[in-house]
């Protein structure tokens, strides 16, 4: 027993060694990539850290929990406007109003989690998402505080900016310091007693309440927590867009990206949301510059296509095909056929 | 006084634009647990092809409404047969995140075949007005209202009556035990789903004749369908008109007596508030709300 566990150690030990090295190595060649690219490419790159951020978040409470939160940009947009408003109107620095946006978030999440967690299926994400588009108007109906629909804009140059804006290579470190991070919280939810407490709900919540799993505490905490790291997200787009609009800080189609970066990724690991959000990003940018006005149109028809053809995600796929030695992507289809 | 008369009138008129987009989505909802994120989408494609009927042949849009129903019926009825059927078992998000697919190749598809210019469909009538005591009907909002009564107890009289609706209810209630009884469920959700489409391209000529319509704002009637049909409940038939008159009704007197675009966040308040304490709808039935399918 003690020679198995000592063996699982050390395998365990060698894993994270060499997961490590990984991570140091990408790091490395992202920063060594950072003199290299054009100011273009830097922001474009800079965007897929920051959508690998948001679907590792959403991956907590929708992927291994299971609670489809359609209404996630909330938090991004809330974060961002605390960030905002906090610059401007308190003179705060960005390095403090960063955390400050995430703990934001996260205890809005709790008082909305409450109430909203004891719903499941559609009805949750629709009570999500509901709460999403009014926080959007309640910011259009608070001029004073948010700019109102006609936007507002960060302090970035001059004597009332704490923070100077930090240019294509700053935000470029910064996004990947948050996606490190995400991958990072996502990673450690995933291998730890809470991580599997959530993968107990997401499968059956009456049997994980009867195992001695608090749900709902546990939900809540996912919840928050996911809604932490989108509130830093948001907040650090606010300060790299400078100027903001409710329209595009609470656009249901960031959620949306979200999650489609987590399904067809795979939802419930880490890698899957990863390499979702790289995937999906790189291929929604090389259409936008090579098909300008059938860039939705053919992104629509991959969605619809990887829904059907792997519904479990990229990942999910590979690790069940190498388990049963079946690739068959019609045994995929008929899955969830009628 | 007069002014709270008109605004409530105004506000059911309104109720009932919104119970005619609702209907055709709490039935798919209801029937298939399917939350269909296209449904402005063929709102708003029925809204164009009444308008091209109109352009072409001269028709009224209260004529070519049928015939863009029975388009949209077809279409709806491939779509379901074809793609949807396929995820139909799946879970929450790829049900949605299908869908959602769907909407944006139809969106994308019309913003290049009708391009994303404002339109409308004039009529002769189309501002006439009429008085009652000191309250201002416009005569196609009334229209519009009728029709989603007629729609919605047609609808009802079609699911107790035809074979056909009971085939869909019994689909529904139970599909396991539905197909043993020699019901092809395929063909059924298929059948459902083109009613609907077929019932958003009503809506959508509805929409058409009382204002303008464009491709982006397909999200918007996706999301009134949304809170209506939870507001009202799945289950019941008549629970987007309930819903829907409640929600015009609730816009209409937010937006007379509050200052702003609060209107908008009323409405959004109002649908938290229903969900949280009464999560099954003013009216609907709380089977169809957790149910496993077989």
């Amino acid at each position: 027993m003690s020679t198995l566990k000592a063996l699982k150690s050390v395998n365990g030990f060698k894993r994270t060694l060499l997961e490590g090295l990984l991570v140091l190595v990408v790091v490395a060649g992202a920063i060594f990539f950072k003199s290299t690219l054009p100011g273009g490419e830097l922001r474009a790159v800079s965007t897929i850290f920051m959508f690998i951020a948001l679907s590792q978040a959403w991956n907590i409470i929708g992927g291994f929990t299971g609670y489809a939160s359609f209404g996630q940009v909330v938090f991004f947009g809330m974060g961002g406007y605390f960030t905002a408003a906090v610059m401007l109107h308190l003179h705060f620095s960005f390095w403090l109003a960063l955390p400050l946006s995430g703990l934001f978030g996260a205890v809005f999440a709790v008082i909305i989690g409450q109430p909203l967690l004891k719903l499941k299926g559609h009805y949750f994400a629709i009570a999500t998402l509901g709460v999403a588009e009014g926080m959007r108007e309640v910011v259009i109906n608070l001029p004073d505080i948010t700019g109102g629909g006609a936007g507002i804009s960060v302090p970035i140059a001059g004597t009332f900016a704490k923070t100077q804006y930090l240019g294509d290579g700053g935000f470029y470190l910064l996004f990947l310091a948050l996606a490190l991070f995400a991958l990072a919280v996502g990673t450690v939810v995933s291998r730890n007693k809470f991580g599997y407490g959530l993968r107990a709900i997401h499968q059956n919540e009456d049997a994980a309440a009867a195992v001695g799993i608090n749900t709902v505490r546990s939900k809540v905490m996912a919840y928050s927590l996911s809604a932490f790291i989108t509130g830093m997200v948001g907040a650090s787009y606010v300060f790299q867009q400078v100027t903001i609009f409710p329209e595009r800080l609470f656009d249901v189609e960031i959620t949306v990206l979200m999650i489609m970066m987590v399904v067809i990724g795979g939802s419930g690991t880490v890698v899957g949301p990863l390499l979702g959000a790289l995937g999906l990003q790189f291929i929604s940018e090389y259409l936008r510059e090579h098909f300008t006005n059938m860039h939705t149109f053919i992104l629509g028809g991959i969605i619809i296509l990887a829904v059907i053809l792997i519904p479990q995600g990229l990942v999910n796929y590979i690790r069940e095909g190498r388990r049963t030695k079946n690739y068959s992507l019609l045994a995929n289809i008929r899955r969830y056929r009628l | 006084m007069d002014t709270f008369l008109q605004v409530t009138a105004y506000g059911l008129l309104q109720g009932g634009l919104l119970a005619l987009v609702a209907v055709g989505f709490s039935l798919v909802w209801g029937i298939m647990n399917i939350v269909n994120l296209s449904h402005g989408a063929f709102v708003i494609l029925g809204a164009y092809i009444a308008w091209e009927i109109q352009g072409w042949l001269g028709l009224d849009p209260f004529l070519g409404m049928f015939i863009s129903a029975a388009v949209l019926f077809c279409v709806g009825y491939i779509f379901q047969r074809f793609l949807i059927n396929l995820i139909v078992n799946g879970p929450v998000f790829i049900t949605l995140l299908l869908t959602f697919g769907i909407n944006m190749i139809l969106i994308q598809g019309m913003n290049l075949f009708f391009t994303a210019d404002f339109r409308s469909i004039q009529t002769s009538y189309g501002s006439n007005s009429f008085e009652v005591g000191n309250i201002r009907i416009p005569l196609v909002r009334l229209l519009a209202f009728l029709l989603a009564i007629v729609i919605t107890f047609a609808l009802v009289a079609f699911v107790k009556h035809t074979r056909t609706g009971i085939s869909i209810m019994a689909t529904g209630m139970d599909r396991g035990a539905a197909r043993l009884m020699g019901i092809r469920a395929r063909h059924v959700y298929a059948l459902t789903f083109g009613i609907s489409a077929a019932l958003a391209g009503m809506a959508g000529t509805m929409i058409a004749t009382i204002e303008t319509f464009d491709p982006s704002k397909a999200g918007k009637f996706t999301l009134m369908a949304f809170v209506v049909a939870v507001l009202g409940g799945l289950g019941n038939m008549y629970g987007a008109l309930v819903g829907g008159l409640l929600m015009g009704l609730v816009q209409g007197w937010a937006g007379q007596y509050l200052s702003g675009t609060w209107v908008n966040a009323i409405a959004f308040l109002v649908l938290i508030i229903v969900l949280v304490f009464r999560p099954n709808g003013l009216v609907g039935k709380a089977f169809y709300a957790a149910r496993v399918e077989i």
